[in-house]
């Protein structure tokens, strides 16, 4: 019998409220909402951290970011991935990922793969930003002007006003396209070259792993993509506006949901045109005669916020619905109806499960076990799931932003039990009552779930110290001490001890 | 730390070829060595984990679970 080979589709940013296999009324998603009629669909997906640093680790491993340990971030070298088993079973394997710089090598993330692309030589723009200027007579001006304008708050707000339209203005001036605006290659390029790859594959089976930036700030969709959903209206220098607007730090949400719509129909448009390239894909594997073999599988790292409370984008300053919550569809060979699980299921069972669909066994080292027989009927049981990350944990580059406290929800059926350890506060939501989680249930609500969760996080906890494992996770520092030596400048702890080490020795 | 130190040995060939390498990163292999270890060891996360999970363990204490 034929091994079946595995395409793993995941898309930046894209949540599980958008697609209209999840009831999104905008018809954004046609071929997946099609292809969603043969298909396993697990409508409450969970990613077991947010964002793509927080999340992935899960995806591709099967564990729990946290537990290598705050100090580290990615794949560690010669950790178990999907792709590393597959290739051990003789898989031909593949990654195509968007330009999205935590998916790259730096992070682990080419292991197992014969061919590995990440675009992160093309994912930048050639935009400018205003103001270009440092060091100018007007700039020097400009400076004046702001810190004058910051004695009083009318002042200030007048100036941040002015500054936004000066700096449209000029931007304006440029003309670009939406082509040009682009920060990540949009889908269709990374279709084609996966296309290529899997014409030269031969009979071998395959793992092929795409990642699409289509639906990540800024919101530059193609023109082709708005003009099929009918949106006409957003010219590139309207779209260039709207970014910069969303991006505005000095205005609050009443300003800013002005144009939430606009915004929206924005990262509406970048989804369609993922699923108008993957219903390319689907056409392309027919045409190589590999669909009738492929597990087909579509999911995200992480969602989007849209002011939902008062956020924008996915910064982990908390884990709302509409960012743990991502589509999962699983098309498998021979399937022909709808099997739906809408049991809570963290993603730090995907790998094994994926792995299982293609009757290939999971490593020890996976944290999570394959649903795949579950899933397959769909009769996912219910079971709490957990999702994680360093509270506020922006940027990564540095390690002093990581090792901070952690963020933690436990899901269970309709509650929520959020746990911030940076003030040391435990909120339960009842998701059936409060979507939006804008009123946490009074301390003495529920007592006996909350006690429950706390128990599920205590567990979660214990296992993430126990589980750790120190050989990997001591590599996948000396990685980024040789990141720090070779390619940029020590941490400023990294400076400090070694200036303490020289004075000693010198 | 103390100021209190101790002898390793290492391969003639792996000191060569890092104080080849050091030269104007670090002023010397000892000053390497010291700094790569204190690097690896460092496990703030794991303080963290213990921390976090005192942190739980007090609050099913506060509502009278334990």
């Amino acid at each position: 019998m034929k091994r079946r080979s595995l395409i793993l589709i995941t898309v930046d940013c894209l949540r599980a409220d958008h697609v209209g296999l999840q009831g999104y009324a905008r018809p954004i998603t046609p071929f997946l909402d099609s292809l969603s009629r043969n298909s396993a669909v697990v409508s409450n997906a969970i990613v077991a951290g947010a964002p793509t640093y927080f999340s992935f680790p899960a995806i591709m491993a099967s564990r729990y970011s946290l537990t290598l340990g705050r100090e580290a971030i990615g794949i560690a070298p010669g950790e178990p991935t999907i792709a590393t088993v597959l290739k051990g079973s003789g898989y031909a394997t593949a990654a195509f990922l968007a330009g999205n710089p935590y998916l790259s090598a730096r992070y682990g993330y080419d292991q197992g793969f014969d061919e590995f692309q990440d675009f992160l030589a093309s994912a930048v723009s050639g935009v400018k930003t205003f103001p270009p200027q440092t060091g100018s007579r007007m700039s020097g001006l400009n400076r004046r002007f702001e810190a004058i304008s910051r004695h009083t708050k009318l002042t200030s707000l007048l100036y941040d006003e002015l500054y936004f339209r000066y700096c449209q203005r000029k931007s304006a001036a440029e003309n670009l396209t939406l082509d040009q605006l682009r920060r990540y290659p949009a889908a269709d390029l990374l279709i084609d070259k996966a296309s290529s790859w899997l014409t030269g594959v031969q009979e071998q089976p395959f793992f092929l792993w795409i990642h699409l930036m289509d639906p990540h700030h800024p919101y530059y969709p193609p023109k082709e993509a708005l003009e099929s959903l009918g949106i006409t209206s957003v010219s590139a220098r309207r779209a260039r506006y709207l970014n910069s607007y969303w991006n505005r730090g000095d205005i609050g949400p009443n300003r800013l949901r002005q144009h939430k719509e606009e915004v929206v129909a924005l990262y509406d448009a970048g989804i369609h045109w993922v699923d108008k390239q993957l219903a390319r894909l689907a056409s392309i594997l027919q045409e190589l005669q590999r669909w009738d073999e492929t597990v087909f599988v579509v999911t995200a790292d992480h969602g989007e916020e849209f002011l939902e409370r008062e956020e924008r984008y996915h910064s982990p300053t908390g884990l709302p619905e509409p960012l743990i919550h991502v589509p999962l569809l699983i098309r498998a060979p021979g399937s022909s109806s709808a099997k739906i699980s809408s049991s809570p299921f963290s993603m730090i069972h995907l790998a094994p499960t994926l792995l299982e669909a293609v009757g290939t066994q999971d490593p020890v080292s996976f944290q999570g076990r394959s649903c795949w027989k579950e899933i397959s009927v769909g009769q996912l049981p219910a079971a709490p799931v957990i999702t994680e990350c360093a509270d506020g944990s922006n940027g990564t580059q540095q390690v002093e932003d990581r090792t901070k406290p952690r963020l933690l929800a436990v899901r269970d059926g309709d509650l929520k039990l959020v746990i911030r350890f940076s003030n040391q506060s435990d909120s339960l939501y009842d998701l059936k009552n409060d979507p939006e989680e804008r009123s946490p249930l009074p301390v003495d609500a529920c007592k006996r779930d909350r006690v429950r969760l706390l128990q599920i996080a205590r567990e979660h906890l214990r296992r993430s110290t126990s589980r750790r494992d120190p050989a990997l996770a001591v590599r996948a520092r000396v990685r980024e001490i040789r990141r720090a030596l070779d390619l940029g400048p020590l941490t400023a702890t990294a400076q400090e001890d070694h200036a303490v080490e020289t004075a000693r020795h010198g | 730390m103390s100021n209190q130190y101790r002898t390793v040995q290492l391969p003639e060939e792996l000191c060569r070829d890092a104080e080849a390498w050091l030269k104007g990163r670090f002023e010397s292999l000892e000053s390497l060595i010291g700094f790569l270890l204190q690097e690896v060891i460092k496990d703030e996360g794991s303080k963290l984990d213990m921390l976090e999970e005192e942190i739980v363990q007090q609050r099913l204490k506060d509502l009278g679970y334990i």
